[in-house]
This record gives structure tokens, C-alpha cells and sequence, in this order.
């Protein structure tokens, strides 16, 4: 027998008997799609957790912090503070991509009738690239001029001080008009003067104090996200680092900078120290062991390894229990697909005895109702991709929003992976099923399987 | 005269036994005989006699509870599914009382069927079911289904089916069974005549004493027992016959 005429027989055959097609590939749909949708929900909701921990800062990010900023100066020996020196050992440490130290020091900016109390960080250029803008770029490398990366709620912490709200704006609308791309920003760095010239205060010396100078700082970005989303750049504005130790140098020459600290005799160290620093890992799995390694230099580290890992526990968790859901599934869809394929072909018994009369080969009698029930396999996997595909975008429109609406994202996922293993697995279970009520029949004598109603 | 011929089919000492429920059912209960090429030949007893399963198992159909047959110099009972299947495909058409066909099928692709087993060409072999399909008179039922059909009408494609394969033997369970008298007749000597021309040996059931008369010989069999045989003298087909001097044709069949 030709393969040609076995593929149209087999064909016909589906054709021809459209209401049993019908009702078996529906049988294998609805199996495929019961282990597809399950699986695209774990899948889901393990990417989710992922990405919920992306979303408040690197997973190979650690975090350090001098423990020694205030209150070091009562041991006899010098406090650990956070220099260059320490960034450069920071980055000697293996598996460490990058150190970027973080200076912090705290500002007034007025704009209008509005002012704030405004922590501007000073960080190197590649931390900067790291931060997500909504608008304008980050400002040119090797710029001595201040340009300002201003976080998404900066505007916040503005108030009015005449007016006497110093607001907690828990209503978007209320959240003072601050445009800090198209109207002037002013910055006061120098807080002390500021403080005793407002009081009409004197200095150290009796003498009146002149009010600090004001300078004009345009705005180079916007960090993305609106008014109300939060992420990890949203409350501060950042300037280039080595811009910002110039501007200071230049304000205070000699005097203590705020939030540096000064040595036994209440005088500035002639170098910067840092209050945070961030270390970038190479590789998730080397966070734990960098953080270890900080920790035993005397610094405080910390990562969202710690965090992540927990979570993960948890999601494992989940996983297992939709993993089992699925199993079972799979397991029901296989039965229910070898049922209905089964019963299918022990109708047929007949058909395979009048076709061992006619001399039809057993080999080709095999083959042929392989070909039927791999088709019929592969129609239901194909359609229960589809019909998956529908339920994922159902369940990710209206069931996620309703009840995770902390997390965005979806929550069914289905990757190409998981498509191409369910139609397969459709097609194999489908000959599986088919194959045996097949032999069966080819092994009872032809008048037999004729007799067998 | 039968010394001449040479024997197609040969039965031993056949018995079929059913157990149904305690007791024993001697459908065939020692039957001998022999059936020579060409010949046509029917078998002949009332209702439950054994007729049926003595066709059955000469198309290797069902294997018996004791005895042997020999066709073409095989022994059909020692052979195995895969042969059996092989055997049948090569030699035989069947026909049977209760026709058969599939039913997804129309009347030509029943008939073309048994001969795409054989890998004759999708063409050839359409060609070959609607002469056929002709010859029994129902060239207007050809796209028709199983179950579109009369009785009759599925018989008679049933017949069709079984002789367009060229079979060098023909098993006949009550071929014309369904059929009125005029057209029994016509199928009839078809029948013989397909037959007679290809020199192919056909085996017919029947009940029916008229019709057997169409037969060579007729074997009597009465509760799984041959009580009598008749040999019936056609005279004008014998001079024919005779003219035939047979060589033995090989009649193996390698499985595949
Ligand atoms: N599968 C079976 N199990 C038990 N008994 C059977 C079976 N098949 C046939 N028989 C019995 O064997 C006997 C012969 O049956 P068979 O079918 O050969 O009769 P038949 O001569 O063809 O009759 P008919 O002319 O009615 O077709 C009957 O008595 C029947 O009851
Ligand atoms: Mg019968």
C-alpha cells in the first residue's frame, strides 16, 4: 500500500466521520489546555515574583553602608570610613564588576513660594546610566557644571512655608505645581547660614550673617514613573559626583561640610567620605559571598539577595502546589484523551477486521490508524494552544487587575516552550491511545473483530 | 476426468467446536473433501448446518478446533496472522452474507479498496471499480454510501469488491441472498462467466437448491456433516474447460 493512499484514507476517514473527529479533538483541547493553562500560571507567577524583586533594584546590587558615620570618634583609632581608598579595595574584591560611592548631602531648593529640604546625591556616571528616565538624559561626562536627575516625586517634599502646609499630600492633585525642566530651581548648599540669617541671627564672631548664595541648577532628566510610583530613584535628585565635590570645595572651602564627617578636633578631613556605596556583582549567585566580604571589612551591606530569597522559598512554594494541580491535570487530560481516542477505535473494530479480510496489510492497518490518531492529536493540541491562548488573556485581563493588584504584569504566561511540549504531548498521548485499542483489534481473528459490535 | 485436474483446495478431517456455556457446538464435525482449479462449487445445507464456518475457515477467516486445510499446497491453519493476511490479499476474494462494506465509504472506493492494498495506482484502480461496479448493474449508485444502499445494492458491491481483485479463488457466503430471482440469475452468470474466463475456483454458500444449480458440484452438508455429493454436467462450459491444459500456477505467499 502507498503512503500516499494510507494519508488519504486516514484523512478521509477524520472526514468522514466529522462528529466523532469532532468530539475526540475536543477531548484532547480540553486536556491540552487544562495542563497549558496550569502550567502558564506557575510560570507566571514565578516570573512575577522575579520581576516584583527586579523592580525595587538590582538583583546583583549590594548596598554599603559606613556604620562609623556618626559617633566613631570615641574610639582612639581613626573610624572606617568610607574613602576612594576603601571603593578601590570594594572593587578589588573578586566577582565585583563596579563600586560607585554615593555622596549625600542635604539642600534647600526653592522655586517660587514653594521650598524643600532635598537630599541631592552626587554618584559616578555608570550608576546614573543605571536610572530610568521619563525625559532628558543623564548630564555629559567630564561636566563641571551641576545638571540634576530629578526623581519622579521629588515634587512632594515642596511646600509652601507661608502657608503653613507642610504637606503630607496624600492626594495626587494637591502636590504643589513644580516644573523643574522649564522654570529656575534655586539651591541653597550652605544650611547653617541659611538657618542664622534667618533668624537674623549672628555668626560665631557677633557678626551678622549674609544670607548664603542661591544657585541656579538646571534639570538634565526626570526619573520615569508618575507622581505615585514608587521605585528606588524616587525621592532624591542626583548630580555627577565629581561635579558635585568641585561645587562643594568651592562653597566651603575650608569650612566643615554638612553631613561630612570632621576628625577629633572638629576640623574636615581634606578628603570626601561617603555615606553609602553601591557594588555591583557580576553574577546573582556571587552576591552573598561579596556581602560577606564587605561585611568583613566593618562596613554594613545589603542586598535584595536576602529578600529575594525568601521570596523565592515562597514562590517554590506556590510553584509546588500549581505544579501538582498540573501534574493531576495532565494526568486527567491523558486519561481523558486515550478515552475518547479508545472508544473511537474500538467502534472500528469491525472496520480492522473487514480490512484483514480484504488483505489489507497489518502493517498498514497500524500505520494508518497511527496517522488518524497523531492528526487527531495534533488538531486538539493546536487548538488547545489556541484556546489557551484565549484563557491566558482572559485570566490576565480581568482576573490579575482584580485580585493581584500589586502586582502588575500577567500572571498566565505561555512560552513557546511549554506550546511546542503540549502539542507534542497531545500527538503522543493521542497515538498512545490509539495505538493499543488498534492492536487489540489486529490481534483478535478478522470474524471475530467483524462479530465485535 | 478429476484426475486431471489439479486440487486447489483440500480438506481433512476438519472440525469446529464452540463452547457456548457447558455445552459443546460441533459446527464442523469431520468434514473431507477437495476442490479442484477452476472449479466452481457450492455448498449447500439448511440454516446452522456449518456452512458459513466452513467458508470462514477456508479463507483462513477463524482457525479450526482440529483437521487440515490445504490450499495451493499451504496449510491455512498453520499460518500466522501476517500470512493469513497476505494469503488473502494475493488469492482470495470474499463475499459476504452480511456484505460488509465500510461505511465511510462510497460504492467505488469499497471496490478500488482490496486493490490499493496491492498498490495498484489511484487511477487504475478507479478505473477497475467502475467496470466492475458496471458489470453488477449499479453504475447510477456509484458515489452512493454504504448506507445509501439496498440490501441488495450493497451485495451486489460486496460482489464487485471481491471479484475486481482477480482473485485465483472466489469464498461466496450467500452471494445472492438479497436479490430477486431475475437479477440472482444475472449475478449468477456473471458469476460463472468471470469465473469460467479467468479459470478462478469459486466456493458458494447457498441455501438454496435452485441457485446451486449453477454450480460444478455441489458439496450436501447437514449438521457439520457432507452427506452427499452432486455433480452437475454444464456441457458447453466443459468442452471449454478441457481445453485448459493448467500448468500449476505457484501459489505461495511470502508475508509482506
Ligand atoms: N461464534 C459462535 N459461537 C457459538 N456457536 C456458533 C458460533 N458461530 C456459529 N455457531 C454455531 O455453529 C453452527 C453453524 O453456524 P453457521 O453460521 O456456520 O451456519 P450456516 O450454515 O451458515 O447457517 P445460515 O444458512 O443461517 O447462514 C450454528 O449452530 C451456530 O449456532
Ligand atoms: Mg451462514
Amino acid at each position: 500500500m502507498k503512503f500516499s493512499d494510507l494519508l488519504s484514507m486516514s484523512v478521509n476517514n477524520l472526514r468522514r466521520r466529522k462528529l466523532r473527529t469532532f468530539l475526540t479533538v475536543l477531548g484532547v483541547l480540553i486536556g491540552t489546555a487544562s495542563i497549558v493553562v496550569m502550567v502558564s500560571l506557575g510560570i507566571g507567577f514565578n516570573e512575577l515574583t522575579m520581576e516584583q524583586i527586579a523592580s525595587y533594584g538590582s538583583l546583583t546590587e549590594v548596598s554599603v553602608y559606613s556604620n562609623a558615620m556618626w559617633g566613631g570618634n570615641e574610639s582612639s583609632k581613626d573610624p572606617n570610613y568610607m574613602t576612594d581608598d576603601v571603593i578601590a579595595q570594594f572593587e578589588r574584591i573578586d566577582h565585583v564588576d563596579a563600586a560607585s560611592p554615593l555622596l549625600e548631602t542635604s539642600v534647600l531648593m526653592t522655586q517660587g513660594a514653594y521650598q524643600a529640604y532635598i537630599n541631592l546625591v552626587g554618584v559616578s556616571q555608570s550608576y546614573m546610566k543605571n536610572i530610568p528616565l521619563k525625559e532628558g538624559r543623564i548630564p555629559e561626562p567630564g561636566n563641571r557644571d551641576l545638571q540634576m536627575i530629578v526623581g519622579n516625586m521629588v515634587a512632594r517634599n515642596f511646600s509652601n512655608p507661608k502657608s503653613n502646609r507642610y504637606g503630607f499630600y496624600d492626594d495626587s492633585s494637591s502636590i504643589p505645581d513644580i516644573d523643574f525642566i522649564n522654570r529656575p530651581m534655586f539651591v541653597i548648599f550652605d544650611m547653617d547660614a541659611y538657618y542664622q540669617s534667618q533668624n537674623g541671627g549672628t555668626g560665631e564672631g557677633g557678626t551678622t550673617v549674609k544670607p548664603p548664595k542661591k544657585y541656579l541648577i538646571p534639570t538634565a532628566g526626570l526619573v520615569e514613573g508618575g507622581a505615585e510610583d514608587w521605585n528606588n530613584y524616587s525621592y532624591s535628585v542626583y548630580v555627577d559626583l565629581d561635579a558635585l565635590k568641585a561645587q562643594l570645595k568651592q562653597i566651603f572651602k575650608k569650612k566643615p561640610i554638612p553631613n561630612q564627617p570632621t576628625n577629633k578636633k572638629g576640623k574636615p578631613y581634606n578628603y570626601f567620605i561617603y555615606q553609602q556605596a553601591i557594588v555591583e556583582v557580576d553574577d546573582m549567585n556571587n552576591v552573598t559571598a561579596v556581602q560577606k566580604a564587605i561585611t568583613d571589612m566593618g562596613f554594613q551591606a545589603n542586598s535584595n539577595m536576602e529578600w529575594l530569597e525568601q521570596s523565592q522559598k515562597q514562590a517554590k512554594m506556590v510553584q509546588a502546589l500549581l505544579g501538582g494541580i498540573g501534574a493531576v491535570s495532565l494526568f486527567v487530560a491523558a486519561i481523558g484523551i486515550a478515552n475518547t481516542m479508545m472508544m473511537s477505535i474500538y467502534e472500528r473494530t469491525k472496520e480492522i477486521g473487514i480490512l484483514k479480510v480484504l488483505g489489507c496489510d497489518m502493517n498498514n492497518i497500524r500505520n494508518m490508524f497511527l496517522l488518524e490518531s497523531g492528526f487527531i492529536g495534533f488538531l486538539g493540541g493546536i487548538t488547545g494552544i489556541l484556546f489557551s491562548y484565549g484563557v491566558s488573556f482572559l485570566i490576565n485581563r480581568f482576573l490579575s487587575g482584580r485580585f493581584m493588584s500589586n502586582m502588575p504584569g500577567d500572571l498566565s504566561r505561555i512560552p513557546p516552550w511549554l506550546s511546542l511540549t503540549a502539542v507534542g504531548f497531545a500527538i503522543f498521548v493521542g497515538m498512545a491511545a490509539g495505538f493499543f485499542p488498534a492492536l487489540r483489534a489486529m490481534k483478535l481473528s478478522p470474524l471475530a473483530a467483524i462479530r465485535n459490535e | 476426468m478429476t484426475e486431471k485436474k489439479s486440487p486447489m483446495i483440500q480438506v481433512k478431517n476438519l472440525y469446529k467446536v464452540y463452547k457456548v456455556g457447558n455445552s459443546k457446538v460441533y459446527a464442523l464435525n469431520g468434514v473431507d473433501f477437495t476442490i479442484y482449479k477452476g472449479e466452481f462449487c457450492a455448498i449447500v445445507g439448511p440454516s446452522g448446518s456449518g456452512k458459513s464456518t466452513l467458508l470462514n475457515m477456508l479463507a483462513g477467516l477463524e482457525k479450526p478446533s482440529k483437521g487440515e486445510i490445504v490450499i495451493g499446497g499451504s496449510h491455512i491453519e498453520k499460518l500466522s496472522e501476517n500470512q493469513l493476511v497476505s494469503f488473502r490479499r494475493k488469492h482470495v476474494g470474499f463475499i459476504f452474507q452480511s456484505y460488509n462494506l465500510l461505511q465511510t465509504m462510497n460504492a467505488v472506493e469499497n471496490v478500488a479498496l482490496p486493490l490499493s492494498f496491492r498498490g495498484v495506482t489511484k487511477k487504475a484502480r478507479n478505473e477497475k471499480a467502475k467496470e466492475y461496479i458496471k458489470l453488477v448493474g449499479l453504475e447510477k449508485q456509484m458515489k452512493h454510501m454504504a448506507n445509501e444502499m439496498s440490501g441488495g445494492q450493497q451485495q451486489r458491491v460486496g460482489i464487485a469488491r471481491a471479484l475486481a481483485v482477480d482473485p485465483k479463488i472466489i469464498f461466496a457466503d450467500e452471494p445472492t441472498g438479497n436479490l430477486d430471482s431475475k437479477t440472482t440469475r444475472e449475478i449468477l452468470n456473471l458469476m460463472q462467466k468471470i469465473v469460467r474466463e479467468q479459470n478462478q475456483t469459486l466456493v458458494m454458500v447457498t441455501h438454496d437448491n435452485y441457485i446451486a444449480k449453477f454450480a460444478d458440484r455441489q458439496f450436501h452438508i447437514v449438521d457439520g456433516k457432507i452427506f452427499k455429493i452432486e455433480e452437475q454436467h454444464h456441457e458447453e462450459q466443459h468442452h471449454e474447460e478441457q481445453q485448459h491444459e493448467d500448468t500449476k500456477e505457484d501459489m505461495g505467499y511470502e508475508e509482506g
